[in-house]
């Protein structure tokens, strides 16, 4: 059986549907003139912490909401956790989590009731949220507050109430937007302990962001620009395959030790000025 | 299903709940400044004239004329100002705002009476005070039948100050259903529309525009909650605060004011639910266009607050409004339910009378609500 999995079967090409928490191919999306998403692929396999990233109006906000089912494609087909989200993106919604970096939390709501109120949108049983409960209240530090009101919570607390109640139905897939903009480095540090927790428990996670030090935490990302991926791979990878084809080495013809900005800020520049010439 | 559907519903009406509860402003603005409203309108803006400033000018000078006018000093409803002299003092008169309605009685008045002939009067309004007119003229109208029917009474409606026209009219107002013109009586059941208009498309045009700034809704979108069920429950709670609204301002009229309720509770109650779901339609559709919390604002008073006073009948007969607004008027839905109000309240009327009002105010919300839903729609695919 271990040796299957080192020689994948020579009629599959490509990672199938079911096994990875997320399958895009040929995802294309046009807001009238404008391609904000021009025919992406990518899988992410299940358990994995994936980074996207790109800069603002790069198309990654779009493709996440295309993945969310909130907004459908123009063409392309994208499987999450096995189902076909542009045919019914009705059947996933249970099992997908996830958090904007507006933290989507009530401010005149206490905590207790932004809890209740998220587990009554995804009909969570009486005895599980009982459970959940106790579960978020002590994930983010906020065990007798509960009575609280939100909006007296400092920017660090809200961030782990709201990944509490973007998670509060345990699902198997969550999608993080910007989760940590506007949050002070030690809270976001925090904040990236609590996502390495759920990977370990199993939980796929789909992140964008723009911190490129944050890129690093991610087992794999991909760099989006224009409406489409420039590149792809674990941190380590890119770093390594891109400076090459950039031919970034120093004067001894050895690579030069470049950080994941780095290759960022040379990938996109090099797309400006190829769209410009 | 039904079940997971229930507990979506329930999370948020709770949570709406929940909202309304931890600001106690809106409470304030939803339950008790509709009866402030109601004092003030039906106290302030009442419509009752009574003390009509008239001046009289008396030509004819004899015993009779002088107890014909007297009539009008004992009178309540007017206030004599003075006497004048000559007609084109009326025209000064009216101009200073010494008087609203002029009373001439012209030579020869004292004599026509004693021949048992029917003697005439000039009743001059001021046009440009239309209630206080249109209520001075009833008032003499009444007068002049207790006074004597040997009385001919000559109208002239004076709008502006045009001296030309002069009417040749002999009105026989009587008003029906409200024979005191009780304003109180006429206010309550069109102001009761009014509020719950106000209070209704302001609410939901706000609540669902500031589930959109604080990402809550794309929250809900990646949820398993499904529009119609948001939409549904997001309405729920003004729903039930519309209708206590209107008991509570129905119960002032009734036992505060005195209004008459002939007609059948039932009937209101159904007309009114029709009438809220039109209204909250109406709130949808302006939280699905409107940018930011403060134009949804804006656009609600401009779709609630002004049509509702002024293209409703609810401040002046529909009938004495421009044609093209008259046609506007048909947009928004107070206008037929301050028919079906005040039919009801103050005439007895039902189903068989209002059931035109009632048919059109039905389709009048499903096309509202239709509407709002493709508008969503259309929003949430973008």
């Amino acid at each position: 059986m271990t040796h299957s999995a080192h020689h994948p079967l020579p009629f599959i090409s490509e990672p199938t549907a079911t096994d990875s928490a997320i399958s895009v191919r040929g995802l294309t999306k046009r807001f009238g003139e404008f391609t904000a998403v021009s025919g992406i692929d990518f899988d992410v396999a299940r358990g994995e912490i994936f980074g996207f990233l790109g800069p603002n109006g790069s198309g990654k906000t779009t493709t996440m909401r295309m993945l969310t089912g909130t907004i459908a494609p123009q063409s392309g087909s994208i499987r999450i956790l096995g189902e076909d989200v542009v045919a019914s993106p009705e059947k996933v919604k249970r099992r997908i989590g996830y958090m904007s970096q507006k933290f989507s939390l009530f401010e005149d709501l206490t905590v207790d009731e932004n809890l209740r109120f998220y587990a009554g949108v995804y009909d969570l049983p009486a005895d599980e949220f009982v459970k959940q409960r106790a579960y978020v209240l002590e994930m983010a530090g906020l065990v007798g507050r509960e009575k609280e009101l939100t909006a007296n919570l400092s920017v660090g607390w809200k961030q782990r109430l709201a990944l509490g109640a973007a998670t509060i139905h345990e699902p198997e897939l969550l999608f993080l937007d910007e989760p940590t903009s506007g949050v002070d480095p030690v809270a976001r540090r925090h904040f990236w302990d609590l996502l390495y927790d759920l990977a370990g428990q199993g939980v796929t996670l789909f992140v964008t962001t723009h911190y490129m030090e944050e890129a690093t935490q991610c087992g794999r990302l991909a760099f989006m620009y224009a409406g489409r991926i420039i590149a792809e791979g674990s941190p380590r990878e890119i770093r390594e395959q891109h400076l090459l084809d950039i031919g970034d080495r120093d004067d001894s013809g050895r690579l030069r030790t470049a950080s994941i900005e780095d290759v960022f800020v040379r990938l996109v520049t090099r797309e400006r000025e190829e769209a410009g010439r | 299903m039904m079940a997971a559907m229930l507990s979506r519903v329930s999370a948020i009406a709770a949570k709406e709940f929940a909202h309304i509860r931890r600001d106690p402003r809106t409470l304030i603005a939803v339950l008790i400044v509709p009866i402030m409203q109601l004092m003030l309108f039906s106290y302030a803006i009442s419509f009752d004239v009574k003390a009509v400033p008239t001046v009289v000018l008396d030509q004819d000078g004899t015993s009779a004329s002088r107890a014909y006018l007297q009539t009008y000093r004992s009178s309540d409803f007017f206030a004599i100002k003075g006497s004048i002299n000559d007609l084109a003092s009326v025209d000064e008169a009216f101009r200073n705002h010494l008087a609203q309605v002029a009373v001439v009685v012209p030579p020869g008045f004292g004599r026509s009476l004693a021949k048992g002939e029917k003697a005439q009067v000039f009743v001059i309004v001021d046009g440009t005070e239309p209630n206080a007119a249109q209520l001075g003229q009833a008032y003499t109208v009444a007068l002049n039948q207790l006074y004597d029917n040997k009385v001919l009474v000559k109208w002239a409606d004076r709008q502006g100050f045009d001296t030309t026209q002069l009417g040749r009219i002999e009105p026989r107002i009587r008003t029906w259903y409200n024979p005191e013109r009780k304003s109180a009586d006429f206010l309550i059941p069109g102001l009761m529309v009014v509020i719950i208009m106000i209070v209704t498309v302001q609410q939901t045009a706000v609540t669902l525009v500031r589930e959109r700034d604080l990402g809550t809704e794309e929250q809900m979108m990646v949820s398993p909650l499904r529009l119609p069920e948001l939409m549904f429950a997001k309405l729920l709670p003004w729903t039930l605060l519309a209708f206590v609204d209107m008991v509570v301002i129905a119960l002032v009229g009734l036992y505060y004011f005195h209004v008459p309720l002939r007609g059948s509770v039932m009937f209101l109650s159904v007309s009114a639910g029709f009438f809220v779901f039109a209204s909250l339609g109406l709130g949808l559709i302006i939280s699905a266009i409107a940018p930011s919390m403060e134009s949804a604002n804006i656009i609600a008073i401009m779709v609630a607050f002004l049509p509702a006073f002024l293209l409703s009948g609810f401040a002046f007969p529909l009938e004495s409004i421009p044609p093209v607004l008259q046609g506007v008027s048909y947009l928004f839905p107070a206008r037929y339910m301050i028919v079906i109000s005040r039919g009801v309240f103050l005439k007895g009327a039902g189903f068989n009378e209002l059931w035109p009002q009632l048919a059109l105010l039905g389709g009048y919300s499903l096309l509202v609500i239709a509407l709002a839903s493709v508008l969503y729609g259309r929003r949430a695919a973008r």
